[in-house]
């Protein structure tokens, strides 16, 4: 018992410490330099994210270094039997493109439709920032299916920015170094996508299930898929606003809904065949401002605040404006009273010159009757004083206003 | 090929292929649904229980921690388990008197299924990491079952390089 264990102990000691002809680190050395790596690692450090991030820069582009010749030979593989399959593949695209473009003004339609009905309820979303990335490493691990492509933080990639094979969804992005980036990818089981299933109209989260397929979690009124004949389309919903709404990811395996009580989405791309994809992030359309609309957009506000004064001089314009023509008409007014009045006041002043001449012709018509009372005799003509003059001529009258005949010198 | 050509490559071989299927695109993943195997485990086990110096722990340290970056594990954890793989090959090798494949195989066995255990562990407890245990299995089962087919490949390529008396 007792030399079973020294040989066990012995034997221990032989694998962690004893060092070969070659080897410079005893394994005991080396375990514990990988468990410091591990506990570094989940510590926020500065110098240890530098160091980590310049590591996985080395090893990322010396893996893709190493993957050329593979790289090389896959693509010779892939170009000898497209060659073998070109005619057929001819065939089948000439007919695929006279349905597409069918459909093609259709869709365009519908989307146009889309964007102002998006825009009414304040949901468009346009492209932010986005790059286009050359895929540097698409193994499979067993742990994480994920990417990783050649664009890094020098290029403005942020962890969390959505990742495209044309239009359909990829991935998102979840680590950043300088000149690279990982990409987990929408199969790998660790990635959540909230989705809707159309046209039912259901939400849900997509979860991966293999390489070519996802897995519906939490999804309420299960029989609506189930008992669904229509093909269902899986899009992004747009919740928690890491993708936008409406892209597009795949289709509802009916087949296999049947057979598993797994929800079963087959993904629209091939994430194995991935060679370039885009980056990109979304805001919405109306806090859109880049550098060069930022100065656009002060000018225009200094143009509407400029307006917005112009327009509020014009209101108090408008207000003098009513101001003096409430006076205007009220001056208006008092000028045709005045008026008026002075019409009255004129008739009244040549009614009573009338009245006054009136007045002056009777004064002169009584003191002529008075004179005449007087001096009548003076100048009456008779028989006796034919000189005088006949009664109710002028020179009658001008006689007995001067109190009788002028007497001749 | 004279004697020095092939002892290089008798040397350097392993830690070549080893190199190569880490950084490499060739997937022991992916081309069959519900089949995969980690060659790296394989490698690095056999050639620790049969050769005295192994590949050499700092390239296999280094090895590891390529492995993670490339699949963007933790680092530290691949050349955690690949050490400990060489640990438990080391014992295998200082306790045997008598090899036997069989025996080896098994102890393969119980060794990647307690690797494996400590990096789940590792990767849920401190990760978050949600694993799926189907797919991890049939790594398992695909690693246990071809160590055997590789090591009569690994011997036969020893055995052409060096001859059948070494």
């Amino acid at each position: 018992m007792e030399t079973s264990r020294d040989d066990f102990i012995i034997a221990i000691r032989s694998a962690f410490l004893k060092k070969g002809n070659q080897q410079k680190f005893s394994l005991l050395s080396l375990i514990l330099f990988s468990i410091i790596f591990l506990i570094l690692g989940n510590y926020n450090f500065k110098i240890v994210n530098y160091n980590r991030d310049a590591i996985k820069e080395i090893i990322y582009f010396s893996s893709y270094a190493v993957n050329i010749p593979e790289n090389f030979i896959k693509k010779s593989i892939n170009k000898v039997s497209d060659h073998f399959n070109h005619y057929d593949n001819y065939l089948i695209t000439k007919n695929q493109l006279q349905e597409l473009k069918n459909k093609d003004l259709e869709k365009k339609i519908i989307s146009f439709e889309n964007v102002e009905l998006k825009k009414l309820i304040d949901d468009y979303f346009v492209e932010d920032k986005q790059a286009y990335a050359k895929v540097l490493i698409d193994k499979v691990s067993p742990f994480l299916r994920s990417i990783v492509i050649n664009k890094g933080s020098r290029n403005g990639v942020q962890a969390g920015m959505a990742v495209y094979d044309d239009i359909y969804l990829v991935g998102k992005v979840v680590e950043v170094n300088f000149l690279t980036s990982r990409v987990l990818l929408i199969s790998d089981i660790n990635s959540k996508v909230p989705i809707t299933i159309q046209p039912i109209n259901l939400q849900g989260i997509l979860s991966g299930l293999d390489e070519a397929s996802g897995q519906l979690q939490y999804i309420k009124k299960k029989e609506l898929i189930i008992d669904n004949f229509e093909k269902l389309i899986v899009v992004t919903s747009g919740v928690g606003g890491i993708f936008k709404s409406g892209i597009p990811i795949g289709e509802i395996n009916l087949v296999d809904n049947l057979i598993n009580e797994k929800l079963v989405v087959n993904f629209y791309r091939d994430f194995s065949q991935l060679k370039y994809v885009k980056i990109s992030s979304h805001i919405k359309e109306n806090i859109n401002i880049d550098q060069s609309n930022k100065k656009i957009f002060k000018e225009n506000n200094s143009q509407i605040t400029q307006l917005n004064n112009q327009a509020q001089d014009i209101e108090v314009l408008k207000q003098q404006k009513v101001i003096n023509e409430e006076i205007k008409f009220k001056l208006q007014s008092e000028n045709i009273r005045i008026k008026k009045d002075l019409i009255n006041a004129q008739k009244e002043l040549s009614e009573s010159n009338k009245k006054n001449k009136e007045n002056m012709n009777k004064n002169e018509n009584l003191e002529f009757l008075e004179l005449n009372l007087l001096f009548g005799h003076k100048c009456r003509k008779n028989i006796f004083k034919p000189q005088l003059f006949k009664i109710n001529t002028a020179e009658y009258r001008a006689c007995i206003l001067n109190k009788g005949p002028t007497k001749k010198n | 090929m004279n004697n020095s050509k092939k002892y290089f490559l008798y040397k350097y071989t392993p830690a070549f292929l080893l190199f190569t299927s880490i950084l490499n695109e060739i997937d022991f993943n992916s081309e069959f649904k519900y089949f995969s195997f980690n060659f790296a485990y394989i490698l690095i086990f056999y050639y620790n229980l049969k050769k005295e110096g192994g590949i050499g722990y700092i390239l296999i340290f280094i090895a590891g921690l390529f492995n993670d970056v490339v699949n963007g594990l933790p680092m530290g954890i691949s050349s955690l388990s690949y050490l400990l793989l060489c640990t438990a090959a080391a014992y295998l090798r200082n306790i045997t008197l008598r090899p036997s494949l069989i025996k080896d195989w098994i102890s393969f066995l119980i060794t990647i299924l307690i690797l494996n255990f400590i990096t789940y562990s590792y990767l849920i407890l401190f990760f978050n990491y949600e694993i799926n245990y189907f797919n991890q299995m049939a790594n398992i089962i695909g690693t246990f079952l071809l160590y055997l087919v590789f090591s009569y490949i690994f011997r036969f390529y020893d055995d052409f390089l060096l001859g059948k008396a070494n």
